[in-house]
């Protein structure tokens, strides 16, 4: 390496280092101070605005120029080492940009979301530990680092998710959110196992970097060859499941993406920053950085699902009443969306719908969030009992809370993908390039493309309906309790701030100088293979200015529903049931799944008593009879034989006592006998 | 002095000094144990700066390259034409005693500790303690097979009495149980240990020895002896030498333990008192991990290689089957019990694949879970001693009432389930990671292993995190009422004192690794380089 550029990857490693640490630092910190102080708000935020500010300078100077990879030995196991170290290119850096210009607005807003709470102090430890696992996560350059941050994020994901802790639901809900998370773990530890096995190596520079090991592997005959050693082609595809395990968990993928809605029982603040802009990317990230793996019947896997995902996530928030749920599943389904792109081969895409979803997706949550810390106010200061999330509730909160609904409607139309945001340039470039990989395959490829537009107009009416009915209409509450009185407003300036940052970051200009062509946005074009071809069809004109035309349609079909008619959905058809028990999926995991597993733990543990224990027992009851049977025998028998002997001595020993009596007459007497005895016996010989 | 002698024999040495100091002195023995275990833990640090790492200091089955050897000639009886009896007192440690050897110094400093509940009989209990300590040492150190089992035995003897005088209700059951396993495991070791010995010659004297390293080396079997490798004698028609191996391996599975041989633990642990429990699950639990790597795979390469795949699916059954009677568990103690099989099935697992990764990371999850599991029965411990109950179903909302504590139980939970940046994450992924390879390597074990144990880290994140929410989580709500409410204070100093230590070395080799991974490395790379022959 030349001196110089030895030097900038020294300078952009030690900034990313401590990019990275200063949440840490400041979670190490916040841990130490005492409840009644509510510092820890300020520390937290400081430490990332501080990270954000280091991992900026870093995008700056790698971005596009320069690849660092440095790394450290971390420890020998056997003949094997283990590295720990940094791996900066695009993909690497944008997110370490990304995470904590996402976070910061968020600190600020939790400052005066979370004052109230008396767990103040904890939030600021648990967020910031959160902001060091995400940063880390994106930046290590081995598997078993990446491995570790994974779970590292979702372990505070579990904390905050089961923030208020005295709640049932919460409490269920980070559980299921962990070991739902733990599937994908397993299958992601799975993959690296298999990696390692294939190329003796945890590496991600030598594994995926560009002419790495994976990239010159190939499966023939069978066999899945690397440069040095082999395997069964079987375990390449258990890689990709695991990975795919893995992407599916965290980025809640069907069939892992139940734990996501449920996750909302987090405060709001924690939803925006990790449960729909940062944590839940990361397993699109995954499927960035082990994109060289996959072969194109693979990619074709993550299309479908991803697409799947996103129309059946989609088709439930149509018809969701609580407002976090429906942000929710629109995560889920954009997730999809992600996900779909890299199974098309829109590598670009997907990363860049990753970054422009952060912005506006998080801007919609702490939407929610204003509006509900406020139905909640409603809702103490007249005492009602009322669920502060349901947007049945609400209505003609546009004037009570005028900054709120202009952000909310930026979010919205940067969510439904239409002109002029940030959402247009990514979603389209999405679906174009869905209906150009899907050209010349077989029909139910068609489907798709085909379901990502579904999707997307889907979206456009559940955003709709989102936004019309919370802030059109007139306040549905005061129809079922007139008379109460409504102090509300949009808030302080800790609420202002980072709805303005986020709503001007999710229009177009942030990301491209050119509102309509997202071939030009420069985000995109970080991720392009340089030989990619441009603008080549019909394609690139037609969708943007259909999906475009359709949406506003859609919308306004909403509005026209909802706001006009007061529109009310059949409750018993079927498809309205299916949508609102959300496909009945949790349904069947709990009847089938979560039962089953308990029902074989209780039937091995009865095994482990009453067979196993009782062998045992058994055993110990049979040595027992036998030890009863030769202490019976020991009694009886021979015992008894000795006793006979004694009592026989003694018998004739009583016997001869008798001549012993002391009389000297007796003992004449005696003489006598035996002296007439010997006599007798002496005549009769 | 050899350092090692005074490491096994300081606890009889204050041992004695107890049980003569009268009983009116009797709050003095907690401390004089106190100060027994501290002098050792302080010694075995002190043996781990000055160990010797490296290719020359491998250890296994090279002599010479056993660190702070001492060898007396013990018992040497000259028989006439029978040869001549040799006994030595042998002790060595290589790569993979001393990490064990350290762990359970400290583990013996906690469980001292811990034995601050002990309320009655004093100085019957802290003589048995101590006199366990040594043992137990004294195991991790033998290289002499007489030795070695004369150590194995004498831990029986106080575990009995700690279990059945100061244990729960049903502690006289607990401790026959206990007692007639490893009793049942250790009586047939003894017909192996005898006829390894009639087999062996030491080379330099000519006569029969104990010496577990000569084992090692197929040219000190005399010809046509009956463990010969040559020699291929059978017992009862089956191969001499695999009838000694699976023995051998009976005794040492029942105390890692192994299903199927593993239902007197959840019952020992019950009925022990807590300092017991911490060193039944710390250490004892160990002492099975390290005979199935230094006796069976020492002394028995070739059987062992042959019955990998057994092996590895016995681990893998363990892992499986612990986790699910884990999660069935009502008893909070019970279910860690469980959970300890299933976590010691990964033990067995990375032995049975006798590659590095898997050796290596077979002994460190001994370490980790050393810690961890003497920390999860400390815990239990605490809760148990407010309130006499442990039913899960009994609790609610502990995480309101006993915030630190809630703490530390998370702490210990996480750890277990193998969180990153706990000890446990490094084990058990290295284990699987070496199962996995071993199927390229060595061909032992099936690829499929690794997946199947990789399961049992899924369940373990149910069965903690289920039990969590149920106790932990939620409103809180107590079967006991007010009564236990205020029984129920969070822990004290001496309490965290206890925890700290044990959350600490979770976390540091968690950050790492390499603090046991170096020491142990050479002699793993040894013992996988004798394997492979």
């Amino acid at each position: 390496m030349i001196p110089d550029q030895a030097h900038t990857a020294h300078i952009q490693t030690f900034h990313t280092v401590v990019a990275v640490v200063l949440p840490l630092l400041a979670a190490v910190i916040n841990n130490f101070i005492p409840n009644k102080v509510k510092i820890t708000g300020w520390i937290s935020t400081i430490a990332i605005l501080l990270s954000a500010a280091f991992a900026i300078s870093v995008f700056a100077a790698v971005w596009n120029t320069t690849t660092v990879h440095t790394q450290q030995l971390w420890f020998t196991i056997g003949a094997t080492k283990v590295y720990a170290g940094v791996w900066l290119n695009n993909l690497s850096v944008m997110m370490l940009a990304l995470v904590p210009v996402i976070a910061l607005p968020v600190h600020i807003y939790s400052m005066a979301y979370m004052r109230e709470d008396e767990r103040f102090n904890r939030y600021f430890t648990y967020l910031s530990f959160f902001c060091f696992s995400m940063l880390a996560l994106v930046v290590v350059d081995s598997t078993v680092l990446l491995y570790a941050f994974w779970e590292l994020v979702g372990f505070s994901s579990y904390l905050l998710i089961g923030f208020w802790f005295t709640r049932d639901k919460a409490v269920q809900a980070n559980k299921k959110a962990f070991i739902m998370n733990r599937i994908g773990d397993i299958g992601l530890l799975s993959a690296i196992i298999i990696l390692f096995a294939q190329y003796g190596t945890f590496d991600l520079v030598q594994l995926f970097g560009d002419g790495g090991l994976v990239s010159r592997s190939v499966i023939e005959n069978g066999l899945w060859v690397a440069p040095a050693g082999q395997l069964p082609a079987i375990w390449q595809y258990v890689a990709f499941w695991g990975i795919f395990l893995g992407m599916a968990a965290k980025s809640a993928q069907f069939p892992l993406h139940t734990w996501l809605p449920d996750a909302m029982e987090g405060p709001t603040s924690v939803s925006a920053l990790i449960h729909a802009a940062t944590m839940v990317a990361a397993g699109v990230f995954l499927l960035g950085r082990a994109y060289p793996l996959f072969t194109p019947e693979e990619l074709s896997v993550f299309a479908v699902i991803g697409c799947f995902t996103a129309f059946m996530a989609a088709s439930i928030a149509l018809t969701q009443n609580d407002l976090k749920r429906i942000l929710a599943y629109s995560t889920i389904s954009q997730l999809g969306f992600m996900v779909l792109a890299m199974g098309v081969g829109a590598y670009a895409s997907s990363l860049f719908h990753l970054a422009t979803h952060a912005f506006f997706k998080c801007l919609l949550f702490l939407v929610a969030g204003i509006v509900i810390h406020e139905m909640q106010h409603v809702k103490h200061e007249n005492h009602l009992d009322i669920d502060p999330q349901n947007i049945l509730y609400m209505g003609g909160l546009r004037k009570k809370l005028p900054l709120t609904f202009i952000a909310a409607v930026v979010g919205s139309l940067a969510l439904i993908g239409l002109l002029f945001t940030s959402g247009y340039l990514s979603k389209d470039g999405i679906l174009i390039q869905a209906f150009e990989w899907a050209e010349g395959k077989a029909w139910y490829f068609q489907l798709v493309p085909a379901g990502a537009l579904l999707t997307s107009l889907l979206t456009a009416f559940y955003v709709s309906r989102l936004i019309v009915k919370v802030f059109f209409g007139k306040f549905r509450l005061l129809d079922v309790h007139p008379g109460i009185k409504l102090h509300i407003s949009d808030g302080g300036w800790n609420y202002k701030l980072p709805l303005v940052l986020l709503a001007l970051c999710s229009l177009f200009p942030l990301f491209s100088l050119h509102p309509w062509l997202y071939e030009h946005a420069w985000l995109y074009q970080g991720f392009l293979p340089s030989n990619h071809l441009e603008r080549m069809n019909i394609y690139h004109t037609l969708i943007p200015i259909g999906v475009n035309i359709f949406c506003v349609m859609v919308v306004y079909l909403a509005y026209a529903m909802y706001v006009k008619r007061n529109y009310v959905a059949h409750q018993n058809s079927r498809l309205f049931k299916l949508s609102y028990n959300q496909w009945y999926i949790d349904a069947f995991y709990n009847k089938v799944i979560v039962n089953s597993v308990l029902a074989l733990s209780r039937l091995l543990y009865w095994f482990d008593r009453t067979v196993i224990d009782g062998l045992v027992n058994l055993l110990r009851n049979i040595v027992g009879e036998l030890s009863s049977l030769a202490q019976w025998t020991d009694r009886y028998i021979v015992n008894g034989i000795i006793y006979l002997i004694t009592v026989l001595v003694r018998r004739i020993g009583n016997l001869a006592r008798l001549f012993q009596g002391g009389k000297v007459q007796y003992y004449l007497y005696s003489m006598l006998a035996v002296v007439l005895l010997v006599f007798i016996f002496k005549l009769l010989i | 002095m050899n350092l090692l002698t005074i490491l096994i024999f300081i606890p009889i040495v204050f041992g004695a000094i107890i049980l003569l100091l009268p009983s009116s002195l009797r709050a003095s023995f907690k401390y004089i144990t106190l100060l027994a275990t501290l002098i050792q833990f302080a010694l075995s640090i002190w043996i781990y700066l000055d160990f010797k790492t490296g290719a020359g200091f491998g250890g296994v089955n090279h002599e010479d390259q056993f660190q702070f050897v001492q060898k007396l000639p013990w018992i040497h009886l000259d028989l006439g034409a029978m040869g001549a009896m040799q006994i030595d007192y042998f002790v060595g440690i290589d790569g993979i005693s001393l990490p064990l050897l350290v762990m359970t110094t400290l583990v013996m400093v906690i469980a001292t500790i811990a034995s601050w509940e002990i309320t009655s009989n004093l100085k019957g209990f802290f003589a048995l303690f101590l006199l366990l300590d040594m043992a137990v040492i004294g195991v991790f150190c033998a290289l002499d097979f007489f030795l070695f089992y004369l150590f194995y035995e004498l831990m029986l003897l106080p575990l009995y009495f700690l279990i059945g005088m100061w244990g729960g209700v049903r502690r006289e059951y607990a401790a026959i149980k206990f007692f007639l396993y490893t009793l049942f495991g250790s009586v047939f070791m003894l017909l192996v240990m005898v006829g390894l010995y009639l087999s062996v010659t030491d080379p330099v004297t000519g006569n029969h020895t104990f010496n577990i390293v000569q084992m090692m080396n197929p040219a000190n079997y005399s010809e046509g002896s009956i463990f010969s490798v040559a020699a291929q004698q059978t017992i009862l028609g089956m191969p001499a030498r695999l009838v000694g191996f699976v023995v051998l391996f009976i005794a040492f599975a029942i105390k890692v333990p192994v299903v199927p041989l593993h239902t007197w633990l959840p019952v020992a642990h019950v009925e022990a008192p807590t300092p017991v429990s911490i060193i039944l699950a710390g250490v004892l639990l160990k002492i099975g991990g390290y005979g199935i790597i230094r006796i069976c795979l020492g002394i028995f390469p070739e059987v062992a290689a042959d019955g990998a795949f057994w092996l590895g699916l016995l681990g893998v059954v363990s892992i499986l089957y612990g986790a699910l009677n884990a999660l069935a568990q009502r008893d909070l103690k019970r279910m860690i019990a469980y959970s300890s099989v299933s976590h010691m099935g990964f033990v067995l697992l990375g032995i049975a694949s006798q590659t590095a990764e898997g050796i290596s990371g077979a002994v460190l999850q001994m370490i980790s879970h050393g810690f961890l599991s003497s920390m999860l029965f400390y815990l239990v411990g605490v809760v148990y001693n407010r309130v006499h109950d442990r039913d899960i179903y009994n609790f609610r909302g502990l995480g309101s009432i006993m915030p630190r504590y809630t703490a530390f139980v998370m702490i210990a939970f996480f750890a277990s389930l193998g969180l990153p940046g706990f000890s446990a994450f490094v084990a058990e992924a290295f284990t699987l990671a070496g199962t996995f390879k071993s199927s390229t390597t060595n061909g032992l074990l099936p690829y499929w292993m690794a997946i199947g144990g990789s399961v049992g880290i899924l369940l373990s994140a149910a069965y903690f995190l289920w039990t969590l929410q149920r106790m932990f989580f939620g409103q809180p709500l107590l079967k006991g009422g007010e009564v236990w409410r205020t029984a129920l204070h969070d822990i004290n100093f001496r309490e965290t004192a206890t925890l700290v230590p044990l959350a600490i070395m979770a976390l540091v080799l968690g950050i790492f690794p390499s603090l046991v991974l170096d020491v142990a490395n050479g002699s793993v790379l040894a013992l996988v380089e004798f394997l492979k022959k």
